[in-house]
C-alpha cells in the first residue's frame, strides 16, 4: 500500500509543478483577456467604420480557427513573417499566453456583446434624461447590468479556459499534461491521467464555487 | 410666464411624418395633459421635448434658451444643461435595477451635482417621504409593485430639482388598481404648482387636475383648450370619437372584470 502513495507523490510532485504553469497561463489569460475583449465589444460597436470592421473581423478570424492552430502560429509562425518576425520572437510561455488572450479576447467579446443586447433602452434613456454622460452611464448603469448577464457565460468560458490550457504542451510549455504524459511514457501505466484529470477538476471546483459567490453578489 | 413654447415642430421616421407643425406653450405652473389615440405623435412630441428623438425642424424653446432652433441643435454640453433642468416618468418606470432604492435618488445627484451626502440623504429621505415610500428607502426595485416603481421614477426625476416634469403614459404599464397611487401622487405636485406636461390615457386626470388638454391626431394639434373644452364641448369630430370611443372601452373593461367574477 505505502509503495502506492510513493508513486503517487512522485508522479503527483512534477505535476504540481506544472499546475503552477497551468494556473499562470490561467491566470494571465483571465486578467488580460476580459478588458481586451470588453474593448473589442466596444470597438465593434463604434461609429467609426475602420474600427467596426476591424474588430468583427478579428473575431470573425479568432472564432473561425483551432486554438491549437493559434498557438502554433504566434510561437512558429510569427518569427517567420517577413520584416517584422524577427521582433516577434517569443518565450513559449509568453507565446502561449498572447495565443490565449488573443483567443479569449474574442469569446469574451461575443459574451458582452449579448450583454449589452440585454439591457434595456429605457435604461440608457433614464440615465441621460438625469443628466448622466456617456461614460458615467456606462460605468454606473450599463456595465454593472451586464456583468450580472454575461457572468454564467464568463463562469463557463473561463471553465473551458482552464481544459484548453492543455494545448499549450504542443509548443512544449510544461503544464500538467506535460508531466502526466511523461509518466505515463515513462512508468506504461496511464494511471497518471487519472491524477492529472483530478488536479483539473479541483481547480474547476474551485472556479465554480467563485462564480457562484459572484453571481450571489451580483444578483438583484 | 412661458416656461416652454413649441413651434411649427416637424418629425419624421423615415415616410412616416408623424409631428406635423406643432405649435404649443406651456406657462410655469401648468398641467397640460397630452390625449390622442396611439399612433397620434403624442409620446414621440414628449420625447422630443427632452431629446430622447430628434426633430427635423421647428422651435424648441426652453426657459428661454432654444433646444432647437429653426432644426438646429446647439453642441451637446448645451443641450444637456437645458434637459437637466426637466425630469421624466417613463411608462416602463426604467428604474436602475441594480440599485437599491435610495441609490437610485442619489445616482444623479452624486454623479453629475456631486452633491454633498447628508444633504442628500435627508432629500432622498424627504421625497420618497413624499410619495409614501420611506420605509422600501433600501429595497431593490424588482422587489416593488408597479405602482412603488413609478412612485420612485417620481422621486428619483424630483431629485435633480426639475423645473418641468415630463410624463410619458405613467399609469399604463401598471395594473388598474395600482394607478390611483401614482395618479395621487401627480396631483400632488400639481398642488405645488409644478409645471408637468403629461402624455396620458386617464381621462379622468386630464379631466381633473390638467389646466390646458391637447388632443393630438395623426401628428397635429386637433384641439386645445381647457379640460372643459375638450371634454364638454369638443368641437372636432375626431374629439368626440376619441372620446366617446374611450368611454365605451372604459365600460367594456369593467364589464369584461365582471364576467370573470363571475365564471371563475
Amino acid at each position: 500500500m505505502s509503495d502506492f502513495y510513493i508513486y503517487l507523490s512522485n508522479i503527483t510532485v512534477p505535476m504540481l509543478q506544472g499546475m503552477v504553469i497551468t494556473l499562470s497561463v490561467f491566470a494571465v489569460t483571465i486578467v488580460c483577456s476580459l478588458p481586451l475583449g470588453f474593448m473589442f465589444t466596444l470597438m465593434a460597436r463604434s461609429r467609426i467604420a475602420p474600427i467596426k470592421s476591424f474588430a468583427k473581423g478579428y473575431i470573425y478570424v479568432v472564432r473561425g480557427t483551432p486554438l491549437l492552430l493559434q498557438i502554433m502560429f504566434v510561437y512558429f509562425g510569427l518569427p517567420l513573417l517577413p520584416g517584422i518576425g524577427d521582433y516577434l520572437v517569443f518565450e513559449r510561455f509568453t507565446a502561449a499566453c498572447i495565443a490565449f488572450c488573443m483567443n479569449y479576447a474574442a469569446y469574451f467579446a461575443e459574451i458582452f456583446r449579448g450583454g449589452l443586447l440585454a439591457i434595456d433602452k429605457g435604461q440608457y434613456e433614464a440615465a441621460k434624461v438625469l443628466g448622466l454622460t456617456k461614460i458615467e452611464t456606462m460605468t454606473r448603469v450599463v456595465i454593472p447590468q451586464m456583468i450580472r448577464v454575461c457572468l454564467p457565460a464568463i463562469s463557463n468560458e473561463t471553465i473551458t479556459l482552464v481544459k484548453d490550457t492543455a494545448l499549450v504542451t504542443v509548443i512544449g510549455v510544461a503544464e500538467i499534461l506535460h508531466y502526466a504524459k511523461t509518466s505515463v511514457n515513462r512508468d506504461g501505466d496511464t494511471f497518471a491521467f487519472l491524477v492529472a484529470g483530478a488536479l483539473y477538476l479541483m481547480i474547476n471546483f474551485v472556479i465554480t464555487m467563485v462564480f457562484k459567490k459572484l453571481e450571489n453578489k451580483y444578483e438583484f | 410666464m412661458e416656461i416652454i413654447k413649441v413651434k411649427q415642430l416637424n418629425k419624421s421616421f423615415g415616410n412616416n411624418h408623424v409631428l406635423k407643425d406643432i405649435s404649443f406653450t406651456v406657462n410655469k405652473g401648468d398641467v397640460m395633459a397630452i390625449i390622442g389615440s396611439s399612433g397620434s405623435g403624442k409620446s414621440t412630441l414628449l420625447r422630443c421635448l427632452i431629446d430622447l428623438e430628434k426633430a427635423d425642424s421647428g422651435d424648441i424653446i426652453m426657459e428661454g434658451k432654444p433646444l432647437l432652433k429653426d432644426g438646429i441643435y446647439p453642441s451637446a454640453p448645451e443641450i444637456r444643461t437645458i434637459i437637466m433642468k426637466m425630469g421624466m416618468v417613463f411608462q416602463h418606470f426604467n428604474l436602475f435595477p441594480h440599485l437599491t432604492v435610495r441609490q437610485n435618488l442619489e445616482l444623479a445627484p452624486k454623479v453629475v451635482k456631486k452633491e454633498e451626502v447628508v444633504a442628500m440623504n435627508t432629500r432622498a429621505e424627504a421625497y420618497l417621504n413624499k410619495v409614501g415610500l420611506l420605509d422600501r428607502i433600501d429595497a431593490m426595485p424588482s422587489t416593488l409593485s408597479g405602482g412603488e416603481k413609478q412612485r420612485v421614477a417620481i422621486a428619483r426625476a424630483l431629485m435633480m430639482n426639475p423645473d418641468i416634469l415630463l410624463f410619458d403614459e405613467p399609469t399604463s404599464a401598471l395594473d388598474p388598481e395600482l394607478t390611483g397611487e401614482v395618479l395621487s401622487v401627480m396631483q400632488s405636485l400639481a398642488n405645488e404648482h409644478m409645471t408637468m406636461v403629461v402624455v396620458t390615457h386617464e381621462m379622468g386626470f386630464a379631466r381633473e387636475v390638467a389646466n390646458k388638454v391637447v388632443f393630438m391626431d395623426s401628428g397635429t394639434i386637433l384641439e386645445e383648450g381647457t379640460p372643459e373644452d375638450i371634454f364638454i364641448h369638443p368641437k372636432e369630430k375626431r374629439t368626440q370619437e376619441f372620446l366617446s370611443s374611450i368611454l365605451r372601452e372604459q365600460k367594456k373593461k369593467s364589464h369584461k372584470k365582471y364576467r370573470l367574477k363571475k365564471y371563475c
